[in-house]
Protein backbone atom coordinates (compact mmCIF):
# COMPACT_ATOMS: atom_id res chain seq x y z
CA UNK A 1 0.00 0.00 0.00
CA UNK A 2 3.07 2.47 1.26
CA UNK A 3 4.34 1.57 -1.82
CA UNK A 4 1.68 2.38 -4.82
CA UNK A 5 1.51 5.33 -2.65
CA UNK A 6 5.05 6.44 -3.35
CA UNK A 7 4.71 5.36 -6.80
CA UNK A 8 1.43 7.68 -7.22
CA UNK A 9 3.83 10.54 -5.73
CA UNK A 10 6.49 10.07 -7.69
CA UNK A 11 4.00 10.22 -10.31
CA UNK A 12 2.73 13.24 -9.59
CA UNK A 13 6.13 14.94 -9.47
CA UNK A 14 7.39 13.61 -12.35
CA UNK A 15 3.88 15.05 -14.23
CA UNK A 16 4.24 18.34 -12.46
CA UNK A 17 8.48 18.21 -13.69
CA UNK A 18 6.78 17.72 -16.99
CA UNK A 19 4.24 20.72 -17.07
CA UNK A 20 6.96 22.99 -15.17
CA UNK A 21 9.42 22.24 -17.94
CA UNK A 22 6.90 22.90 -20.36
CA UNK A 23 5.71 25.96 -18.96
CA UNK A 24 9.21 27.10 -19.24
CA UNK A 25 9.66 26.13 -22.73
CA UNK A 26 6.77 28.07 -23.93
CA UNK A 27 8.12 30.93 -22.14
CA UNK A 28 11.28 30.66 -23.55
CA UNK A 29 9.73 30.37 -26.96
CA UNK A 30 11.09 33.13 -29.64
CA UNK A 31 7.95 35.56 -30.59
CA UNK A 32 7.82 34.39 -34.15
CA UNK A 33 7.20 30.83 -32.76
CA UNK A 34 4.70 32.25 -29.93
CA UNK A 35 2.58 33.72 -32.29
CA UNK A 36 1.34 30.62 -33.89
CA UNK A 37 0.90 29.19 -30.98
CA UNK A 38 -1.37 31.50 -29.58
CA UNK A 39 -3.51 32.15 -32.30
CA UNK A 40 -4.03 28.82 -33.03
CA UNK A 41 -5.40 28.30 -29.54
CA UNK A 42 -7.63 31.66 -30.03
CA UNK A 43 -9.19 29.96 -32.88
CA UNK A 44 -10.18 26.59 -31.50
CA UNK A 45 -10.12 26.34 -27.74
CA UNK A 46 -10.52 30.03 -26.83
CA UNK A 47 -13.05 31.01 -29.36
CA UNK A 48 -15.92 30.41 -27.54
CA UNK A 49 -14.79 32.10 -24.69
CA UNK A 50 -13.72 35.19 -26.35
CA UNK A 51 -16.46 35.43 -28.24
CA UNK A 52 -18.44 35.25 -24.28
CA UNK A 53 -16.15 37.98 -23.49
CA UNK A 54 -17.13 40.28 -26.52
CA UNK A 55 -20.50 39.78 -25.95
CA UNK A 56 -19.81 41.14 -22.37
CA UNK A 57 -17.92 44.02 -23.20
CA UNK A 58 -20.57 45.02 -25.97
CA UNK A 59 -23.13 44.35 -23.18
CA UNK A 60 -21.08 46.58 -20.65
CA UNK A 61 -20.75 49.67 -23.43
CA UNK A 62 -24.44 49.62 -24.48
CA UNK A 63 -24.80 49.39 -20.63
CA UNK A 64 -22.76 52.80 -20.05
CA UNK A 65 -23.70 54.49 -23.35
CA UNK A 66 -27.16 53.90 -21.83
CA UNK A 67 -26.28 55.82 -18.52
CA UNK A 68 -24.38 58.66 -21.02
CA UNK A 69 -27.94 59.33 -22.68
CA UNK A 70 -29.95 59.00 -19.69
CA UNK A 71 -27.61 61.72 -17.94
CA UNK A 72 -27.75 63.36 -21.26
CA UNK A 73 -32.21 62.97 -21.54
CA UNK A 74 -31.93 64.85 -17.76
CA UNK A 75 -29.72 67.44 -18.56
CA UNK A 76 -31.68 68.19 -21.84
CA UNK A 77 -34.88 67.77 -19.24
CA UNK A 78 -33.26 70.53 -17.08
CA UNK A 79 -31.89 72.77 -19.92
CA UNK A 80 -35.83 72.66 -21.27
CA UNK A 81 -37.59 73.71 -18.01
CA UNK A 82 -34.91 76.52 -17.56
CA UNK A 83 -35.22 77.69 -20.98
CA UNK A 84 -39.45 77.64 -20.18
CA UNK A 85 -38.51 79.76 -17.09
CA UNK A 86 -36.25 82.32 -19.03
CA UNK A 87 -38.70 82.46 -21.70
CA UNK A 88 -41.23 83.42 -19.27
CA UNK A 89 -38.83 85.72 -17.09
CA UNK A 90 -37.83 87.42 -20.92
CA UNK A 91 -41.79 88.05 -21.68
CA UNK A 92 -42.27 89.65 -18.32
CA UNK A 93 -38.78 91.94 -19.21
CA UNK A 94 -40.27 93.09 -22.01
CA UNK A 95 -43.73 93.61 -21.49
CA UNK A 96 -41.88 95.63 -18.70
CA UNK A 97 -39.75 97.43 -21.55
CA UNK A 98 -42.98 97.79 -23.33
CA UNK A 99 -44.54 99.53 -20.93
CA UNK A 100 -41.38 101.44 -20.05
CA UNK A 101 -40.77 102.81 -23.17
CA UNK A 102 -44.44 104.26 -23.36
CA UNK A 103 -44.78 105.46 -19.79
CA UNK A 104 -41.75 107.37 -20.97
CA UNK A 105 -40.51 109.41 -18.40
CA UNK A 106 -41.07 109.20 -14.08
CA UNK A 107 -40.91 105.99 -13.16
CA UNK A 108 -38.03 103.78 -10.92
CA UNK A 109 -37.43 100.13 -12.82
CA UNK A 110 -37.13 98.19 -9.27
CA UNK A 111 -37.07 94.41 -8.54
CA UNK A 112 -39.32 92.66 -6.40
CA UNK A 113 -38.02 91.07 -3.70
CA UNK A 114 -40.67 88.54 -2.12
CA UNK A 115 -40.52 87.30 1.67
CA UNK A 116 -40.17 83.41 1.31
CA UNK A 117 -43.77 82.18 2.43
CA UNK A 118 -45.10 79.17 2.71
CA UNK A 119 -47.35 78.03 -0.10
CA UNK A 120 -50.99 79.37 0.59
CA UNK A 121 -49.74 82.47 2.17
CA UNK A 122 -51.11 85.47 1.09
CA UNK A 123 -47.80 87.94 0.68
CA UNK A 124 -49.16 91.48 1.34
CA UNK A 125 -46.09 93.30 1.22
CA UNK A 126 -42.91 93.83 -1.39
CA UNK A 127 -39.30 94.56 -0.66
CA UNK A 128 -37.82 96.72 -3.51
CA UNK A 129 -34.84 97.10 -4.66
CA UNK A 130 -35.19 100.89 -5.24
CA UNK A 131 -35.11 104.35 -2.74
CA UNK A 132 -35.61 107.88 -1.89
CA UNK A 133 -32.43 108.26 -3.97
CA UNK A 134 -34.39 106.74 -6.52
CA UNK A 135 -37.31 109.39 -6.55
CA UNK A 136 -39.24 106.93 -4.71
CA UNK A 137 -41.78 108.28 -2.28
CA UNK A 138 -44.36 107.06 0.45
CA UNK A 139 -47.45 106.23 -1.43
CA UNK A 140 -45.65 106.32 -4.96
CA UNK A 141 -47.87 103.76 -7.31
CA UNK A 142 -46.04 100.13 -7.85
CA UNK A 143 -47.48 99.02 -11.23
CA UNK A 144 -46.78 96.43 -13.95
CA UNK A 145 -47.86 95.53 -17.19
CA UNK A 146 -50.64 94.45 -16.76
CA UNK A 147 -51.87 96.88 -13.86
CA UNK A 148 -51.71 98.19 -10.25
CA UNK A 149 -49.71 96.23 -7.64
CA UNK A 150 -49.76 98.18 -4.92
CA UNK A 151 -47.88 101.20 -3.38
CA UNK A 152 -44.95 102.45 -1.50
CA UNK A 153 -45.68 102.14 1.90
CA UNK A 154 -42.15 103.57 3.42
CA UNK A 155 -39.09 104.27 1.34
CA UNK A 156 -35.48 104.04 2.63
CA UNK A 157 -32.68 105.43 0.36
CA UNK A 158 -32.13 102.33 -1.63
CA UNK A 159 -34.82 100.22 -0.83
CA UNK A 160 -38.46 100.34 -0.08
CA UNK A 161 -41.65 98.68 0.88
CA UNK A 162 -44.39 98.53 -1.02
CA UNK A 163 -48.15 97.46 0.24
CA UNK A 164 -49.94 95.18 -1.94
CA UNK A 165 -53.26 95.08 -3.28
CA UNK A 166 -53.86 92.05 -0.88
CA UNK A 167 -53.30 94.16 2.54
CA UNK A 168 -55.64 95.26 4.52
CA UNK A 169 -54.93 98.17 4.14
CA UNK A 170 -55.21 98.91 0.91
CA UNK A 171 -57.74 100.99 -1.19
CA UNK A 172 -58.01 102.49 -4.26
CA UNK A 173 -60.52 104.28 -6.22
CA UNK A 174 -61.68 102.91 -9.28
CA UNK A 175 -64.28 102.80 -12.61
CA UNK A 176 -65.37 101.15 -15.17
CA UNK A 177 -63.37 101.21 -18.74
CA UNK A 178 -66.01 103.57 -19.99
CA UNK A 179 -66.04 105.23 -17.06
CA UNK A 180 -70.35 105.01 -16.07
CA UNK A 181 -69.62 103.31 -12.81
CA UNK A 182 -67.70 104.38 -10.00
CA UNK A 183 -66.64 102.48 -6.66
CA UNK A 184 -63.85 101.21 -4.14
CA UNK A 185 -61.83 98.52 -4.35
CA UNK A 186 -60.76 96.76 -1.35
CA UNK A 187 -58.75 93.54 -1.17
CA UNK A 188 -60.89 90.50 -0.40
CA UNK A 189 -60.47 88.45 2.87
CA UNK A 190 -59.62 85.11 2.18
CA UNK A 191 -57.11 82.63 2.01
CA UNK A 192 -54.58 81.02 -0.71
CA UNK A 193 -55.91 81.77 -3.90
CA UNK A 194 -59.12 83.73 -2.82
CA UNK A 195 -56.73 85.84 -0.86
CA UNK A 196 -55.36 88.03 -3.92
CA UNK A 197 -59.59 88.90 -5.01
CA UNK A 198 -60.27 92.25 -4.87
CA UNK A 199 -63.61 94.12 -4.12
CA UNK A 200 -65.57 96.94 -6.19
CA UNK A 201 -67.79 98.28 -3.41
CA UNK A 202 -70.03 101.18 -2.88
CA UNK A 203 -71.13 100.81 -6.76
CA UNK A 204 -75.00 102.54 -7.15
CA UNK A 205 -77.11 100.26 -6.64
CA UNK A 206 -78.78 101.11 -9.78
CA UNK A 207 -76.25 99.33 -11.90
CA UNK A 208 -74.90 96.15 -12.89
CA UNK A 209 -71.92 94.67 -13.77
CA UNK A 210 -71.42 91.95 -16.03
CA UNK A 211 -68.91 89.32 -15.96
CA UNK A 212 -65.65 90.07 -17.42
CA UNK A 213 -65.77 93.63 -17.26
CA UNK A 214 -62.74 95.61 -16.83
CA UNK A 215 -61.97 98.07 -13.87
CA UNK A 216 -59.13 100.97 -13.97
CA UNK A 217 -58.20 103.34 -11.51
CA UNK A 218 -60.46 106.39 -12.06
CA UNK A 219 -57.46 108.76 -10.38
CA UNK A 220 -60.11 110.42 -7.83
CA UNK A 221 -57.86 109.01 -4.46
CA UNK A 222 -54.86 111.36 -5.41
CA UNK A 223 -52.59 108.43 -4.87
CA UNK A 224 -52.41 106.38 -8.28
CA UNK A 225 -53.70 108.07 -11.75
CA UNK A 226 -56.73 107.58 -14.30
CA UNK A 227 -56.84 104.52 -16.69
CA UNK A 228 -54.60 101.83 -14.91
CA UNK A 229 -56.34 97.99 -15.01
CA UNK A 230 -57.12 97.26 -11.30
CA UNK A 231 -58.94 94.15 -12.23
CA UNK A 232 -62.17 92.27 -14.07
CA UNK A 233 -65.41 91.70 -12.53
CA UNK A 234 -66.13 88.10 -11.53
CA UNK A 235 -69.77 87.96 -9.95
CA UNK A 236 -71.77 90.13 -7.55
CA UNK A 237 -71.66 89.66 -3.68
CA UNK A 238 -74.31 89.63 -1.99
CA UNK A 239 -74.16 91.88 1.07
CA UNK A 240 -75.99 92.94 3.34
CA UNK A 241 -76.12 96.95 2.97
CA UNK A 242 -79.00 97.46 0.46
CA UNK A 243 -77.93 100.67 -1.08
CA UNK A 244 -75.13 99.73 -3.04
CA UNK A 245 -73.42 96.97 -4.51
CA UNK A 246 -70.29 95.04 -4.22
CA UNK A 247 -68.71 92.98 -6.86
CA UNK A 248 -65.46 90.47 -6.69
CA UNK A 249 -62.69 91.15 -9.17
CA UNK A 250 -60.14 89.23 -9.99
CA UNK A 251 -56.88 91.69 -10.19
CA UNK A 252 -55.16 92.22 -13.34
CA UNK A 253 -52.06 91.21 -11.53
CA UNK A 254 -50.93 88.27 -9.56
CA UNK A 255 -48.75 89.32 -7.15
CA UNK A 256 -46.94 85.72 -6.24
CA UNK A 257 -45.69 86.07 -9.97
CA UNK A 258 -44.29 89.44 -9.39
CA UNK A 259 -40.78 90.04 -9.91
CA UNK A 260 -40.26 93.25 -11.70
CA UNK A 261 -42.28 96.66 -10.82
CA UNK A 262 -42.30 99.37 -12.11
CA UNK A 263 -42.58 102.93 -9.49
CA UNK A 264 -44.14 105.62 -10.48
CA UNK A 265 -42.86 108.81 -8.92
CA UNK A 266 -45.36 111.09 -7.28
CA UNK A 267 -45.20 114.37 -9.81
CA UNK A 268 -45.50 111.55 -12.57
CA UNK A 269 -48.43 110.12 -11.08
CA UNK A 270 -50.32 113.54 -10.63
CA UNK A 271 -49.42 114.24 -14.31
CA UNK A 272 -51.94 111.14 -15.87
CA UNK A 273 -50.76 108.32 -17.88
CA UNK A 274 -53.54 108.68 -20.45
CA UNK A 275 -53.51 105.92 -22.35
CA UNK A 276 -50.97 103.33 -21.33
CA UNK A 277 -52.41 100.72 -20.01
CA UNK A 278 -55.23 100.44 -22.84
CA UNK A 279 -52.18 101.01 -26.03
CA UNK A 280 -51.11 97.35 -25.78
CA UNK A 281 -55.51 96.23 -26.01
CA UNK A 282 -55.53 98.38 -28.99
CA UNK A 283 -52.60 97.34 -30.63
CA UNK A 284 -53.74 93.62 -30.26
CA UNK A 285 -57.44 94.57 -31.55
CA UNK A 286 -55.56 96.06 -34.31
CA UNK A 287 -53.78 93.38 -35.42
CA UNK A 288 -56.43 90.87 -34.81
CA UNK A 289 -58.13 93.37 -37.36
CA UNK A 290 -55.24 93.02 -40.00
CA UNK A 291 -55.10 89.65 -39.50
CA UNK A 292 -58.47 89.09 -40.12
CA UNK A 293 -58.32 91.17 -43.16
CA UNK A 294 -55.68 89.45 -44.61
CA UNK A 295 -57.37 85.72 -44.09
CA UNK A 296 -60.88 87.82 -45.84
CA UNK A 297 -58.68 88.81 -48.57
CA UNK A 298 -56.92 85.29 -48.75
CA UNK A 299 -60.16 83.62 -48.42
CA UNK A 300 -62.10 85.69 -51.58
CA UNK A 301 -58.15 85.25 -53.44
CA UNK A 302 -58.51 81.44 -53.10
CA UNK A 303 -62.46 82.16 -54.22
CA UNK A 304 -61.56 83.73 -57.42
CA UNK A 305 -58.86 81.47 -58.07
CA UNK A 306 -60.88 77.81 -58.07
CA UNK A 307 -63.86 80.06 -59.79
CA UNK A 308 -61.30 80.97 -62.78
CA UNK A 309 -59.89 77.19 -62.82
CA UNK A 310 -63.41 75.88 -62.81
CA UNK A 311 -64.36 78.26 -65.71
CA UNK A 312 -61.27 77.45 -67.72
CA UNK A 313 -62.06 73.36 -66.86
CA UNK A 314 -65.52 74.09 -68.31
CA UNK A 315 -64.22 75.81 -71.35
CA UNK A 316 -61.91 73.20 -72.08
CA UNK A 317 -64.86 70.72 -71.49
CA UNK A 318 -66.79 72.07 -73.61
CA UNK A 319 -64.21 72.14 -76.80
CA UNK A 320 -63.51 68.76 -76.12
CA UNK A 321 -67.03 67.95 -76.67
CA UNK A 322 -67.96 69.82 -79.38
CA UNK A 323 -64.47 68.86 -80.90
CA UNK A 324 -65.69 64.91 -80.98
CA UNK A 325 -68.84 65.86 -82.13
CA UNK A 326 -67.12 67.39 -84.90
CA UNK A 327 -65.64 64.15 -85.62
CA UNK A 328 -68.09 62.02 -84.89
CA UNK A 329 -69.86 63.58 -87.48
CA UNK A 330 -67.21 63.26 -89.99
CA UNK A 331 -67.05 59.71 -89.61
CA UNK A 332 -70.09 59.38 -89.84
CA UNK A 333 -70.52 61.63 -92.79
CA UNK A 334 -67.93 59.03 -94.34
CA UNK A 335 -69.28 56.30 -93.95
CA UNK A 336 -72.66 57.20 -95.00
CA UNK A 337 -72.88 55.74 -98.87
CA UNK A 338 -72.41 58.25 -101.16
CA UNK A 339 -70.95 60.49 -98.62
CA UNK A 340 -67.09 61.42 -98.71
CA UNK A 341 -65.11 63.71 -98.18
CA UNK A 342 -66.47 66.57 -101.06
CA UNK B 1 -13.64 10.34 -6.84
CA UNK B 2 -16.52 8.74 -8.89
CA UNK B 3 -17.42 9.35 -12.39
CA UNK B 4 -20.38 11.44 -11.30
CA UNK B 5 -18.46 13.55 -8.80
CA UNK B 6 -15.69 14.33 -12.00
CA UNK B 7 -18.55 15.29 -14.21
CA UNK B 8 -19.93 17.80 -11.69
CA UNK B 9 -16.49 18.99 -10.90
CA UNK B 10 -16.01 19.35 -14.60
CA UNK B 11 -19.30 21.17 -15.06
CA UNK B 12 -18.41 23.63 -12.15
CA UNK B 13 -14.95 24.28 -13.42
CA UNK B 14 -16.43 25.28 -16.90
CA UNK B 15 -18.93 27.53 -15.26
CA UNK B 16 -16.35 28.96 -13.75
CA UNK B 17 -14.50 29.63 -16.54
CA UNK B 18 -17.25 31.05 -18.16
CA UNK B 19 -17.37 33.51 -15.39
CA UNK B 20 -13.98 34.49 -15.81
CA UNK B 21 -15.04 35.46 -19.44
CA UNK B 22 -18.35 36.87 -18.79
CA UNK B 23 -18.64 38.50 -15.18
CA UNK B 24 -14.90 40.03 -15.06
CA UNK B 25 -15.22 42.33 -17.90
CA UNK B 26 -17.80 43.45 -16.40
CA UNK B 27 -15.51 44.68 -13.20
CA UNK B 28 -12.65 46.85 -14.96
CA UNK B 29 -10.93 47.69 -12.18
CA UNK B 30 -6.71 47.25 -11.05
CA UNK B 31 -8.45 44.34 -8.32
CA UNK B 32 -10.76 42.12 -9.32
CA UNK B 33 -11.71 38.09 -8.50
CA UNK B 34 -10.14 35.41 -10.36
CA UNK B 35 -12.58 32.74 -10.62
CA UNK B 36 -9.80 30.86 -13.38
CA UNK B 37 -7.98 30.70 -9.70
CA UNK B 38 -11.17 29.53 -7.88
CA UNK B 39 -11.88 27.06 -10.66
CA UNK B 40 -8.61 25.54 -10.28
CA UNK B 41 -8.32 25.30 -6.68
CA UNK B 42 -12.25 23.76 -6.98
CA UNK B 43 -10.95 21.02 -8.82
CA UNK B 44 -7.59 20.60 -7.17
CA UNK B 45 -8.98 19.58 -4.11
CA UNK B 46 -10.92 17.03 -5.44
CA UNK B 47 -8.66 15.11 -7.79
CA UNK B 48 -4.70 14.01 -7.75
CA UNK B 49 -1.34 16.68 -7.74
CA UNK B 50 -0.39 15.45 -11.27
CA UNK B 51 -4.12 16.04 -12.66
CA UNK B 52 -3.91 19.44 -10.81
CA UNK B 53 -0.82 20.01 -12.05
CA UNK B 54 -2.12 19.57 -15.84
CA UNK B 55 -5.21 21.18 -15.34
CA UNK B 56 -3.14 23.85 -14.48
CA UNK B 57 -1.28 23.76 -17.16
CA UNK B 58 -4.09 24.03 -19.52
CA UNK B 59 -6.01 26.37 -17.80
CA UNK B 60 -2.71 28.79 -18.39
CA UNK B 61 -1.89 28.08 -21.41
CA UNK B 62 -5.08 29.08 -23.13
CA UNK B 63 -5.89 32.08 -21.09
CA UNK B 64 -2.08 33.12 -21.70
CA UNK B 65 -2.89 33.17 -25.60
CA UNK B 66 -5.02 35.80 -24.67
CA UNK B 67 -2.33 38.25 -23.19
CA UNK B 68 0.10 40.29 -25.22
CA UNK B 69 3.25 39.04 -23.72
CA UNK B 70 4.23 36.77 -20.96
CA UNK B 71 3.07 33.34 -22.73
CA UNK B 72 4.05 30.20 -20.37
CA UNK B 73 3.88 32.63 -17.32
CA UNK B 74 0.44 32.05 -16.32
CA UNK B 75 0.86 28.08 -17.47
CA UNK B 76 3.74 27.79 -15.10
CA UNK B 77 1.93 29.62 -12.14
CA UNK B 78 -1.04 27.71 -12.46
CA UNK B 79 0.19 24.07 -12.52
CA UNK B 80 2.55 24.91 -9.37
CA UNK B 81 -0.78 26.57 -7.85
CA UNK B 82 -2.55 23.51 -9.12
CA UNK B 83 -0.15 20.58 -7.63
CA UNK B 84 0.26 22.55 -4.36
CA UNK B 85 -3.00 22.99 -3.86
CA UNK B 86 -3.89 19.37 -4.51
CA UNK B 87 -0.62 18.73 -2.15
CA UNK B 88 -1.79 20.32 0.63
CA UNK B 89 -5.40 19.46 0.76
CA UNK B 90 -5.81 17.17 3.54
CA UNK B 91 -3.62 20.29 5.72
CA UNK B 92 -5.67 22.97 4.57
CA UNK B 93 -9.43 21.73 3.26
CA UNK B 94 -12.23 21.67 6.06
CA UNK B 95 -15.31 22.55 5.98
CA UNK B 96 -14.62 25.99 7.04
CA UNK B 97 -15.86 28.95 5.77
CA UNK B 98 -12.74 30.40 6.87
CA UNK B 99 -10.17 27.94 6.51
CA UNK B 100 -11.36 28.09 2.50
CA UNK B 101 -11.33 31.36 2.18
CA UNK B 102 -7.24 31.42 3.56
CA UNK B 103 -7.15 28.57 0.72
CA UNK B 104 -8.26 30.91 -1.61
CA UNK B 105 -6.51 33.69 -0.97
CA UNK B 106 -3.27 31.84 -0.70
CA UNK B 107 -3.75 30.38 -4.19
CA UNK B 108 -4.54 33.66 -5.83
CA UNK B 109 -1.95 35.32 -4.21
CA UNK B 110 0.78 32.59 -5.05
CA UNK B 111 -0.54 32.85 -8.61
CA UNK B 112 -0.13 36.24 -8.57
CA UNK B 113 3.39 36.26 -7.40
CA UNK B 114 4.76 33.42 -10.13
CA UNK B 115 3.00 34.99 -12.70
CA UNK B 116 4.53 38.76 -11.76
CA UNK B 117 8.18 36.84 -11.56
CA UNK B 118 7.50 34.55 -14.14
CA UNK B 119 6.23 37.32 -16.75
CA UNK B 120 8.68 39.03 -15.80
CA UNK B 121 7.62 42.87 -17.56
CA UNK B 122 7.72 45.11 -14.71
CA UNK B 123 10.02 47.24 -12.77
CA UNK B 124 11.21 46.62 -9.28
CA UNK B 125 9.28 48.87 -7.81
CA UNK B 126 6.41 47.59 -9.89
CA UNK B 127 6.78 44.32 -9.18
CA UNK B 128 6.80 44.96 -5.21
CA UNK B 129 3.44 46.83 -5.50
CA UNK B 130 2.13 44.77 -7.66
CA UNK B 131 2.56 41.99 -4.94
CA UNK B 132 2.56 43.53 -1.90
CA UNK B 133 -0.62 45.88 -2.88
CA UNK B 134 -2.68 44.87 -5.62
CA UNK B 135 -2.50 41.17 -5.63
CA UNK B 136 -3.34 41.18 -1.78
CA UNK B 137 -6.74 43.29 -2.75
CA UNK B 138 -6.82 41.05 -5.49
CA UNK B 139 -6.69 38.25 -3.68
CA UNK B 140 -9.30 39.22 -0.51
CA UNK B 141 -11.34 39.53 -3.51
CA UNK B 142 -11.21 36.30 -4.96
CA UNK B 143 -11.37 35.00 -1.51
CA UNK B 144 -14.87 36.54 -0.60
CA UNK B 145 -16.06 36.00 -4.00
CA UNK B 146 -14.99 32.16 -4.16
CA UNK B 147 -16.44 31.76 -0.66
CA UNK B 148 -19.72 32.57 -2.04
CA UNK B 149 -19.56 30.18 -5.13
CA UNK B 150 -18.69 27.83 -2.74
CA UNK B 151 -21.31 28.22 -0.99
CA UNK B 152 -23.91 28.38 -3.59
CA UNK B 153 -22.19 24.92 -5.01
CA UNK B 154 -22.19 23.22 -1.92
CA UNK B 155 -25.53 21.78 -2.46
CA UNK B 156 -24.55 20.16 -5.95
CA UNK B 157 -21.69 18.83 -4.00
CA UNK B 158 -22.17 15.50 -2.81
CA UNK B 159 -20.38 14.24 0.24
CA UNK B 160 -18.29 11.55 -1.05
CA UNK B 161 -16.66 13.84 -3.44
CA UNK B 162 -15.12 16.39 -1.26
CA UNK B 163 -11.59 15.22 -0.25
CA UNK B 164 -11.62 14.02 3.55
Amino acid sequence: MARAARSGTRFDIAILVLCVVLSLLTLALPQPMRAPVAGALRRTVMAPLVTVQRGTEQWRVAWRESERLALGHDSLVLAAANANALRLENDRLRSLLGLGSRLQWGFVPAEALQATARPGDVITSLVLSAGSNAGIAMYSPVVGPDGVIGLVQSADPTTSIAMLFSNPDFRVSAMTADGGVFGIVYPHAGSGGDGYLLELRNVVFSTLLKPGTQIITSGLGGVFPRGIPVGRVVAEINTTEGWSRTYLLRPAVNPANVTSVMVMTPYRATQGVGNVWALPASAESAQRRVLGAADSLAKRAAALDAARRLARADSIKADSIKADSARADSVRRARAPGGGPS
Amino acid sequence: MTVGAAFRTAIVVAVLLVMQFAVQPLMPWRVSPDFLVIALLYAAVRIRPGSAAVLGFALGLVTDSLSLGGFGAGALALTIVGFGASWLKAVFFADNLAINAAFLFLGKWAFDVLYALARHTMSLGQTLAQILLWSVLSAAFTAVVGVVVLAILRPLDPAEARPR
